[in-house]
């Protein structure tokens, strides 16, 4: 979830204010140097100063800022660059474009501040904005500690595998009313019992059954399976299976499950 | 009386020593799961290999990241993987191809190991890939329809993805996890082989309770990296799987993580049915260097049953693979810095350690004495035959906060000259119990292809530069080289069809390595992509 902002560039107008505009400059790009050094030059990604390693070299080129805030801000899709708006303050990524561009020439001055400073990335929303409540459910719901837990089966926020229902399309109420009662004891009827024809019994989410093939998930055990079965092997579908969501979260305790229903 | 018969041949074959060469199919990643990558076949040989010609050429069209896999090959069928999970299966004797299979990957999220794949496991009819955002996927091999697809761990949380080949034992998938530079608790799971549902995992890092905890400090046991991002082995008269764990996280600080870090950089011998710990050996407490025990694990009888482990810090390991005893430990790279020996229990004699905020020299760099790219070994030569690089690196160390998923490295490091002036690589022919060397093929860059030997006496891997090449694999001597056009990352391999022995091999220059060399080498820059197969014969009339 990101908002818009667009007071950002303050800091950097305060920090120029502060110390003179050369030597305001000169902060900035320090500053891109630090933050370069922690992220952008690590393991095997820039290099140090920019000089190669898996990813591209960044010294001795030009690149438009407005492209490296783009860059730095959403990161490029299918690389290994990553989206840095969530970890980067506005300033932050100022500081670092104005750092990579000073590579360029590799001299110790970079673009003015007020140049930089017509750029506007947006603001995250930062943990600390969170309830104790919500932050602890949301920790459980993607718990990387546990095999079992919620986001093997639900997808919120971008982060599981949407095998279950959508959680985000429910009202507060729903949840309120539902989750808990849900998870200690429903069984959704939306999972049904397979048996195949060499006598396997397994709970399933029953994807698209065609003529010739049969998509489900397999409840069986978790993670669940996407299963493309011919069809001709299945002997039974029936309904319901007795399959409880208990089952594939009995990881939690119910104080879990509570906290997980503030989230 | 046939029942004491069988009982005989059966105890009689359980101790003839384990066979792990291939000769007509090429069938697992380390052709078999003892991962010797050594071929039976000896059509090709060190009097004839000068004629060897190529066959036929496959171009996988997508080159990002080179072509780094291991290609299978299945009673006259060859499966190779490539960036990005494409699959295709391929007449072995003509290059046509039979099947493709393009995996879905969602359409916006970050590879931050990738975008490459080093391979496929095919057991049963079915072929199993891990994806690189984080599924394990089986297809039927004999046509390339999907049938069944598992997530692991969701790749946008855990920075983590899957890019080494599955090992597959017992109706069992076993597949490794990247995430080992970022914040991120390493793990090899377990899926069934016919189903695709979860059997075990075994955690690399121990939870609160499990022995082995208390040698991580506070909270870092969730950060600390140990990812198995190469294939294990598996030895089946003990029925025990071997892998090897990588770094702990971060790479080059360790002050949030203090004591031992178990079971990063350590072999590890798993119970196969149960994925529980029979056995470890940590190769180096505390590490502050990446200097992962990731790479391949050889199963060799000596008649004494042990394995081999070449490390990232540039020194082979040999340990009983019975119990983890430590054997010996020699070098496969002269410059080496980061301790001054290993000691005659395998300890480390001599740390010399990074510091925050001060460059120090590292020796050797942070691609390794020697990179993934996988050894051979030669029952017939009796040797072990495995590259290393000489290359250093300055290290300044930082301290980091962890955050779930992101990168989590804990200091920066610039490629530098070695302090004798000469950076590069070598193919050495090594004595295991002694590290001695017989012979040694040097070249002015590093060798990042695996080596293939054959009963032929010879020992096949690439450049750099694009040239395929044999070398006798009693003298080292070169004996046939073939340009491809791009640099070689991936593992060649052997195989027969119809009486005729093939060699073949991935061709497309790419990886994090081949990047980093571009600090040091700025001409690599320019080494060109690529990603295809290449697969030679000798001409009919002359076999």
């Amino acid at each position: 979830m990101k908002l818009a902002i667009g007071v950002f560039f303050l800091p950097v107008l305060l920090l120029a204010d502060q110390t003179g505009t050369s030597l305001g400059t000169s902060a900035v790009v320090a500053r891109g140097d630090k933050l370069f050094a922690q992220g952008c030059a690590v393991g095997y990604c820039h290099g140090s100063a920019g000089t190669a390693a898996r990813s591209p070299r960044l010294r001795g080129r030009t690149f438009e800022k407005d492209y490296l805030v783009k860059v730095i801000r959403d990161g490029i899709p299918n690389t290994a660059m990553p989206a840095w708006g969530d970890r980067l303050t506005d300033d932050d990524i100022v500081a670092l474009v104005a750092y990579i561009q000073s590579l360029a020439t590799a001299t110790p001055e970079g673009p003015a501040p007020s140049e930089i400073a017509s750029l506007a990335p947006p603001v995250a929303v930062k943990d600390s904005d969170l309830s104790p409540d919500v932050r602890r459910g949301r920790e459980l719901f993607y718990d990387p500690q546990r095999l079992q837990r919620c986001s093997n089966c639900h997808r919120v926020q971008g982060i599981g595998t949407p095998v279950g229902p959508d959680l985000a399309k429910l009202s507060r109420a729903q949840l309120a009313a539902e989750a808990v009662n849900a998870l200690k004891y429903g069984r959704p009827r939306r999972v049904q019992g397979i048996v195949t024809k060499d006598g396997d019994r397994f709970p399933a989410i029953l994807i698209e059954r065609g003529p010739s093939e049969t998509r489900i998930y397999d409840l069986k055990a978790i993670p669940p399976v996407q299963r493309n079965l011919p069809t001709t092997e299945i002997q039974s579908i029936q309904q319901p299976s007795g399959w409880r969501h208990s089952q594939a979260v009995q990881s939690y305790a119910t104080d879990g499950v509570y906290t997980y229903n503030s989230y | 009386m046939t029942r004491l018969i069988h009982l005989l041949l059966f105890i009689g074959a359980a101790l003839v020593a384990q066979d792990g060469s291939t000769k007509g199919n090429w069938p697992q990643y380390g052709g078999q799961n003892s991962a010797w990558r050594y071929s039976a076949l000896d059509q090709v040989d060190a009097s004839n290999v000068g004629q060897l010609a190529a066959a036929w050429v496959f171009q996988t069209g997508d080159n990002d990241g080179g072509l780094q896999s291991t290609p299978l090959v299945i009673d006259g069928v060859m499966y190779v993987s490539t960036s990005h999970n494409r699959v295709f299966a391929l007449d072995a004797v003509t290059g046509k191809r039979l099947w493709s299979y393009i995996y879905e990957l969602p359409k916006t999220f970050t590879t931050f190991y990738g975008p490459w794949n080093r391979g496929v496991a095919i057991s049963e009819g079915r072929l199993i890939m891990g994806t690189l955002d984080n599924y394990v996927v089986a297809l039927d091999a004999k046509t390339g329809r999907q049938l069944w697809k598992v997530n692991v761990e969701d790749a946008n949380q855990c920075g983590c993805n899957i890019t080494a080949a599955p090992l597959i034992v017992r109706g069992k998938v076993i597949v490794g996890v990247t995430g080992g530079d970022s914040a991120h608790r390493g793990y090899l799971n377990a899926f069934d082989l016919k189903t695709g549902r979860h059997l075990w995992r075994f955690w690399t890092i121990p939870g609160p309770g499990e022995k082995g905890h208390e040698t991580w400090h506070g909270d870092s046991w969730k950060f600390g990296g140990g990812a198995t991002w190469m294939t294990g082995s598996f030895d089946a008269s003990l029925g025990l799987v071997y892998w090897a764990v990588g770094n702990p996280a971060a790479d080059f600080y360790g002050g949030n993580r203090k004591g031992d870090n178990l079971y990063t950089d350590s072999i590890v011998a798993l119970d196969v049915e149960t994925g529980k710990l029979k056995w470890h050996f940590q190769q180096v407490p505390h590490d502050v260097w990446d200097w992962d025990a990731a790479y391949e694990i050889v199963l060799v009888d000596l008649p004494r049953k042990v394995l081999i482990n070449v490390s990232k810090g540039g020194y082979t390991y040999v340990l009983d693979r019975t119990n983890g005893e430590f054997i010996t430990a020699w070098p496969v790279a002269k410059n080496i810095n980061w301790i001054k020996g290993v000691g005659p229990k395998g300890e480390l004699l001599g740390r010399n350690e990074p510091v925050v905020g001060k460059p120090k020299l590292i020796c050797p760099s942070i691609g390794g004495g020697r990179s993934w790219n996988h050894g051979a070994w030669s029952p017939k030569a009796g040797l072990f035959f495995t590259t290393g690089i000489e290359w250093c690196e300055e290290v300044t160390a930082q301290a980091e906060i962890p955050s779930e998923g992101k990168t989590f490295f804990g200091g920066t490091f610039k490629l530098v000259p070695t302090p004798d002036k000469k950076s590069g690589g070598h193919l050495g022919a090594y004595e295991p119990l002694t590290g001695k060397v017989v012979w040694k093929y040097e070249y002015k860059y590093p060798l990042l292809a695996s080596v293939l030997a054959t009963a032929g006496n010879l020992i096949f891997t690439g450049d750099a530069e694009g040239d395929f090449f044999a070398l006798d694999a009693r003298s080292g001597k070169k004996l046939w080289s073939f340009n491809t056009g791009s640099g070689h990352r991936g593992s060649s391999i052997s195989y027969a069809v119809n009486g005729r022995q093939y060699i073949a091999t991935p061709s497309g220059w790419g990886s994090a390595v081949a990047g980093l060399m571009q600090q040091f080498w700025p001409e690599t820059e320019q080494f060109p992509n690529g990603s295809a197969v290449f697969v030679f014969a000798l001409p009919e009339q002359k076999r």
